[in-house]
């Protein structure tokens, strides 16, 4: 029944580490430049990157510090190239439109749902996970800070709630109690640990300032 | 999961006017609207057309005149937090700041806030309704506790931008450019009532794109404000809202007042009622008393949505005491 | 009927054998009870926790599942054929496809099949695929073209309840209504009352909406099925799915290590376990299938809307003499609509009671528990018609309460008493916490925004745990050890306190042992975690296979020490003699236990007290503010106080009561599933942004809980008695309070919309100004 498909050569080799490997130093240092144009397309006559109804175009992401070719679909969200191609499985689906959060994660640093981004407009950027937030095995301070705090029951909307805390703290490093709810304003946690959560950011940014 | 479409990065913005010439193009900006839409099959597209490489489309600018100009791909947050914005047009950051959550704020755009569709919920379902070329508004006689209490007709949609009423309140433009060229339309006069034509939002031809919204220099003395009434104190449309801008004169008598609805009609609702019920008066009790009233009159609710007129005279009322205080 | 909080399995569970030893309680403990950090927190914020809906395996194969558009529908033909031949897919399953014959059980005395023709609400399953990827799957189901017979829909409980009402089931939509309960006499007890109150009450479909959405992954080895299911019980699961496909229970292995959440939707499973089996048969590779989020919100289940009419007598002084309630609700198209009564029966010492309860069928998704099933909708009635009862007395509410508690079971035959109850704790300890008569002496504020404080109590008709549970301890050489337990942690932090018995028994620290659950492979049998009774089931059995383990260490050490095993106890990683404490061994010289390399302990949990029932208490306080003017209600400050018997963990009951009431702000001011009655009988909130749930910004910071431990020697071996339930039942009705104190004007609709909150005001003050007039 069927044909056989073309995209196999996308999915990730078996025993990829469910990290994508640490780069020391500062997330965009690396520096993929955002790419204005779709390098990996073929461009019409006027200078336009097209890509054809089911075919795939080649694009170039930084995933956790490591730079990642992969072939998409233009339909494909970024959310299915995250769990389904690079196996980074931190990143959850709850709603795939925007509405619930547990998809967020970081483009070029700031938090957005990976769920309404299509895949082929993250060409060229740093994306980061939940994964991307450690250092081999250790958490890095927004994780400890949620661990510590009981921040989360099921732990199943916990990477987009880290990931928004993560997002909120590299914008404003000492965000007012107002400032931790509107910037959590965008993850449901149907379990209801708000009142954790807000602890949790704020033991994080102390965390953060104190260099821990 | 989304059908199947193809991709256009356009190079430039003849290119993508070029392209979204062409049938069942749809274009992308921020994309927080058009993926939904695609995805519940609300709309169909043959071609979506990525404008993110439009560099040109980014932005603020101060202009001569002292006004502000905002590239149309500028996101809705860098809107929110943009130190001008704020200090000039508090209606506009307000508005900008209250849009659904962080993270849409983010990935949004201003342009794409105000093109966005409808919010109905048979609008979104897979209602074949009067918006999408059918023949029965779903919500006249059914679920219409969100709909419009204004401007209705042939579908009794509400328009979702929070930005739109702010942007009309300020008496901003927008710039667009379409195949015939460009052209600068007043927000005011961007949106279209059902009874002009029900299968779209906005005035926007085929092809055209809004590259750019233009605030104008803000007059002497004036204040303004947007105040978003909602179920859900995040990630929730207006039931009801209110964006002001007031000019008081030295006396505290209002000199000149924009007062634009949300929540209430198929397209950001200007107010004269209003507007002349506070015209050379000081906002005291009584003033804001006459202009509430004054809010609703004209309303034709339906069988679910007459509260939205207490409501609306509430948001007046609070709205015009916290803008004279 | 009896009352029971065995909803969450059905069918006889297997009795364990009786509990070895009776250990006495414990006193101080060192470390059950204690603020420690879970020790699963690294897994759930690393995302080393690999959910149901995570796993990948070699070859997997992505399914989803062709629903019905229409409220109410005959499938006439399916058409595949465009679907089969499309690229990636690899297997496609409608009606008549061979195999799935399959009978499906609904509800008592009614079973349909696997993609049954008659379609009775939107969401019902009418075909499925499974593809290469998860997007050729989609682009398959939608090349499926169905024909359909569209039938008259019935979507409102008053249009069911229409003689002329279409059908949604043979037999009519109002099957015949249990017999009322009945104690004493109301009709005498209303005529002795000095005050009476009548009102009526409704309360929102609910939906569940746990973070993962509900789905598996199906893998075959010859004659054996894996499935990785997101699930409150692996036991559960197994059970449905090998009665589904006639299979040994020993050839389905259900494994569910984590799951994000359940609230009682995830008690069961779905059809679409036996469809990923299915279809991983037939190509004989692993399939993974999740729902889409409308369809959990079509399908996996609600909380039944119910409409309350309550009446209550009372005394001057404050003796409650009648209660009345006539109650209708829908389950949906196959389940009842619940039973709101219990607390109405239970909660107060009353001698009148008469509870009347009537289910309904519409054309809606069937209902599944939903935290504390009943019990949120039946304290929405009765802890605002106390409240009403109180100010019509002129007496303060916690006193009109306070002055009605009682000790025993009024309405479970013989009137067992309580192992223990803090109700009045509860409410006066919680009074004082929250600054409960300041705040009711506040003079009312000036502007349009109006402030007032609330309460309400509650009960749970469970919470006491029962047999069956067994758990298995091992100690290794080296003092670490594991545990082995069947029960599920759905997110209540059941690994992590589980962990502090075996800790506090063995003294070994927490990062010394490891958890084996959840997996019927490996792990022990347990019933599903749910109902607040996880802790009070699976907590004796924990401590008894500690016990067991210390009990055969200490019989190794007597050998070597020549002292009797009595006189032995454990200090930290030592045995030491109590009458001569010279007399020591370290645990891992102990020559016995060196050469067997590890001692395993077999613990059962015994039955629960005869003639006593446990149930846990609790008194919860509001603080609101309400804009008058645009009806805004905003949530500011909640305080619970709580019997749940003994904490196994501070942080995590803190977190769990914190849950609890963010939920019941959704039920009191924000959620409710919308219908299409007029048009198509459809849902019209499968949006998370339609179905509003609460955000950071709804719940409010500012919460707190009393924890009040009853010393509870009775209710079992650990003093425990369950928190999941408790937390959410008296929230809605204390926030309801709290606005009538704000306002003047009782909300008796939830959720209380601001549509409602202008509505009521608007009502009132015409009503004042008839008055005046």
């Amino acid at each position: 029944m069927g044909h056989d498909d073309t995209n196999t050569d996308t999915l990730p080799a078996r025993g990829v580490s469910r990290r994508g490997f640490i780069t020391t130093g500062v997330t965009g240092a690396i520096g993929v430049a955002a790419a204005a144009k779709l390098a990996g397309a073929t461009t019409d006559a006027q200078g336009a990157a097209i890509v054809k109804a089911g075919e795939m175009v080649a694009v170039t992401l930084m995933v956790n510090g490591r730079q990642r070719k992969m072939l998409v679909e233009p339909r494909w969200s970024l959310l299915h190239i995250v769990r389904d191609h690079l196996g980074l499985t931190g990143t959850k689906v709850g709603c795939e439109r925007g509405e619930c959060g547990a998809c967020t994660v970081l483009v070029d640093g700031v938090p957005r749902y990976a769920c309404m981004a299509l895949a082929v407009e993250a060409d060229g950027r740093e994306v980061t996970t939940l994964e991307g937030l450690m250092t081999g095995e250790d958490m890095g301070p927004t994780q400890r800070a949620f661990a510590e705090e009981d921040a989360f029951q099921c732990g199943y909307c916990t990477p987009g709630q880290i990931m928004a805390a993560e997002g909120l703290l590299r914008a404003n490093p000492s965000p007012s109690l107002d400032e931790i709810r509107a910037g959590m304003g965008g993850n449901i946690c149907r379990c209801g640990a708000y009142a954790h959560i807000f602890k949790a950011v704020a033991k994080a940014a102390d965390l953060k300032r104190q260099g821990r | 999961m989304m059908r199947t479409f193809a991709y256009v990065r356009a190079s430039s913005l003849n290119d993508a006017i070029r392209q979204l010439g062409a049938d069942g193009a749809c274009a992308h900006s921020g994309g927080t609207d058009l993926v939904g839409c695609l995805r519940d099959g609300v709309m169909s597209a043959k071609t979506v057309v990525s404008l993110s490489g439009l560099k040109e489309l980014r932005g603020m600018t101060a202009t001569v005149d002292g006004g502000l100009r905002i590239g149309a791909l500028t996101t809705i947050a860098e809107v929110a937090a943009d130190p001008i914005v704020r200090q000039k047009y508090a209606a506009l950051a307000e508005a900008s700041g209250v849009i659904a959550s962080p993270q849409l704020r983010n990935q949004g755009t201003i342009g794409g806030n105000l093109n966005q569709r409808p919010r109905c919920w048979y609008f979104r379902g897979d209602y074949v309704c009067t918006r999408k070329g059918g023949d029965t508004c779903y919500a006249m006689d059914g679920e219409n506790q969100y709909h419009a209490v204004f401007g209705g007709g042939a579908c009794v949609i509400v328009h979702p931008s929070d930005t739109a009423p702010a942007l009309v309140a300020l008496d901003a433009s927008v710039r667009t450019a379409g195949p015939t060229g460009e052209r600068t339309i007043p927000v005011e006069k961007f949106f279209v009532l059902p009874e002009v034509d029900v299968l779209k939002e906005t005035v926007l031809e085929p092809g055209e794109i809004v590259t750019e919204v233009v605030l104008p220099a803000p007059p002497a003395g004036v204040k303004s404000s947007y105040r978003k009434v909602r179920a859900r104190q995040s990630w929730d449309f207006a039931l009801v809202g209110v964006a002001l801008a007031v000019s008081f004169r030295p006396d505290r008598r209002v000199d000149r007042a924009r007062v634009v609805f949300s929540g209430v009609a198929p397209v950001p609702w200007r107010s004269a009622a209003v507007e002349k019920a506070i015209t050379g008066q000081r906002l005291d009790a009584r003033t804001i008393g006459r202009a509430a009233e004054a809010a609703v009159v004209g309303a034709t609710p339906l069988e679910k949505n007459g509260y939205k007129l207490p409501m609306l005279r509430g948001a007046v009322e609070e709205a015009l005491g916290r803008i004279g205080a | 009927m009896e009352p029971t909080d065995r909803y969450y399995w059905d069918g006889p569970a297997p009795e364990t054998p009786a509990q070895s030893s009776t250990p006495a309680p414990w006193k101080d403990t060192t470390i059950v009870g204690k603020p420690v950090v879970r020790v699963d927190a690294y897994d759930r914020v690393t995302g080393s926790a690999i959910f149901p809906s995570d796993v990948v395996l070699p070859d997997m194969l992505h399914a989803a599942v062709l629903w019905c558009p229409h409220g109410h529908a005959m499938v006439k033909h399916v058409d595949t054929s465009a679907a089969e031949k499309m690229p990636g897919v690899r297997a496609v399953l409608k009606d008549g496809t061979p195999g799935t014959n399959i009978p499906w059980f609904q509800s008592r005395g009614f079973s349909s099949r696997l993609f049954d023709p008659h379609c009775r609400y939107e969401g019902e399953e009418v075909a499925a695929v499974a593809a290469d990827t998860i997007y050729q799957a989609w682009d398959a189901l939608r090349a499926i073209k169905v024909e359909y017979d569209l039938l008259p829909h019935v979507v409102t409980e008053e249009d069911a309840a229409k003689t002329d009402a279409p059908a949604v089931r043979d037999g009519g939509n109002v099957p015949p209504a249990g017999r009322p309960y009945e104690r004493g006499d109301v009709a005498a007890g209303f005529a002795s009352a000095d005050v009476v109150v009548e009102r009526t009450y409704t309360t929102p479909c609910e939906l569940h909406h746990p973070a993962e959405l509900h789905g598996c992954v199906a893998k075959w080895d010859g004659s054996r099925l894996t499935v990785w299911e997101s699930t409150q019980g692996v036991y559960a699961i197994q059970n449905s799915v090998a009665a589904a496909l006639n299979l040994p229970l020993a050839n389905v292995r259900v494994i569910g290590h984590y799951m994000g959440g359940g609230f009682g939707s995830k008690l069961s499973t779905g059809k679409y376990s036996i469809i990923a089996a299915l279809m991983a048969k037939k190509t004989g590779r692993p399939v993974r299938l999740f729902l889409t989020r409308e369809q959990v919100a079509l399908t996996m289940g609600n909380r039944p809307p119910n409409t309350i009419w309550l009446k209550a007598g009372v005394r001057r002084d404050g003796t409650l003499v009648a209660l009345e309630s006539r109650s209708r609700g829908t389950g949906g198209a196959y389940a009842g609509g619940g039973s709101p009564d219990f607390l109405i029966r239970e909660l107060y010492l009353c001698p009148n009671v008469r509870c009347e309860n009537q289910d309904v069928y519409i054309n809606a998704g069937p209902q599944r528990p939903f935290r504390a099933p009943g019990h949120p909708q039946g304290a929405w009635a009765l802890e605002q018609m106390m409240d009403e009862l109180a100010a019509r007395l002129g007496m303060d509410p916690i006193e009109l309460r306070v002055k009605n508690v009682p000790t025993f079971s009024q309405s479970r035959g013989g009137n067992p008493p309580y192992t223990s109850t803090l109700l009045k704790e509860c409410l006066v300890d919680g009074a004082k916490s929250f600054g409960w008569t300041e705040a009711r002496k506040r003079p009312p504020a000036a502007g349009h925004i109006k402030r007032g404080v609330g309460v309400a109590a509650g009960m749970w008709q469970g919470g006491g745990g029962s047999p069956p549970s067994t758990a298995i301890v091992k100690l290794f050489a080296d003092g670490s050890a594991n545990l082995n337990m069947g029960a599920s942690d759905i997110g209540c932090g059941t690994k992590t306190w589980a962990a502090q018995i075996v800790s506090e028994e063995l003294g070994v620290p927490l990062d010394r042992i490891s958890i084996e659950h959840a997996d019927t492979g490996t792990t022990q049998f347990a019933t599903p975690s749910g109902g607040s009774k996880t802790v009070p089931t699976e907590s004796p059995a924990i401590r008894a296979a500690a016990i067991q383990v210390k009990e055969q260490l200490m019989a190794m050490a007597a050998e070597q020490l020549k002292v009797p095993a009595a006189d032995l106890e454990l200090r930290g990683s030592e045995v030491v003699s109590k009458s001569e404490p010279t007399k020591k061994v370290a645990v891992g010289a102990i020559g016995g236990f060196r050469s067997r390399g590890v001692v395993v302990g077999v613990g059962y949990r015994g039955p629960n007290p005869s003639g006593k029932v446990a149930n846990p208490f609790a008194a919860q306080f509001a603080e609101v503010e309400v804009n008058a003017l645009t009806g805004e209600i905003r949530v500011v400050r909640f305080l619970a106080a709580h019997d749940s018997g003994r904490p196994m963990n501070e942080k995590t009951y803190q977190n769990q009561v914190f849950g609890g009431i963010t939920m019941g702000i959704g039920f009191a001011l924000t959620e409710t599933r919308v219908m299409d009655r007029e048009h198509r009988g459809k849902v019209l909130t499968q949006s998370l942004h339609d179905y509003k749930m609460p955000t950071a910004l709804d719940a409010p910071a500012d919460k707190s809980v009393v924890i009040l431990d009853p010393h509870d020697t009775e209710v079992n071996t650990t003093g425990a008695k369950g928190i999941g339930e408790p937390a959410t039942i008296p929230t809605a009705p204390a926030i309801a309070n709290a606005v009538f104190h704000a306002i003047g004007v009782r909300l008796a609709d939830a959720p209380m919309h601001p549509v409602r909150v202008l509505d009521a005001l608007a009502d009132h003050a015409g009503a004042k100004g008839r008055k005046r007039g």
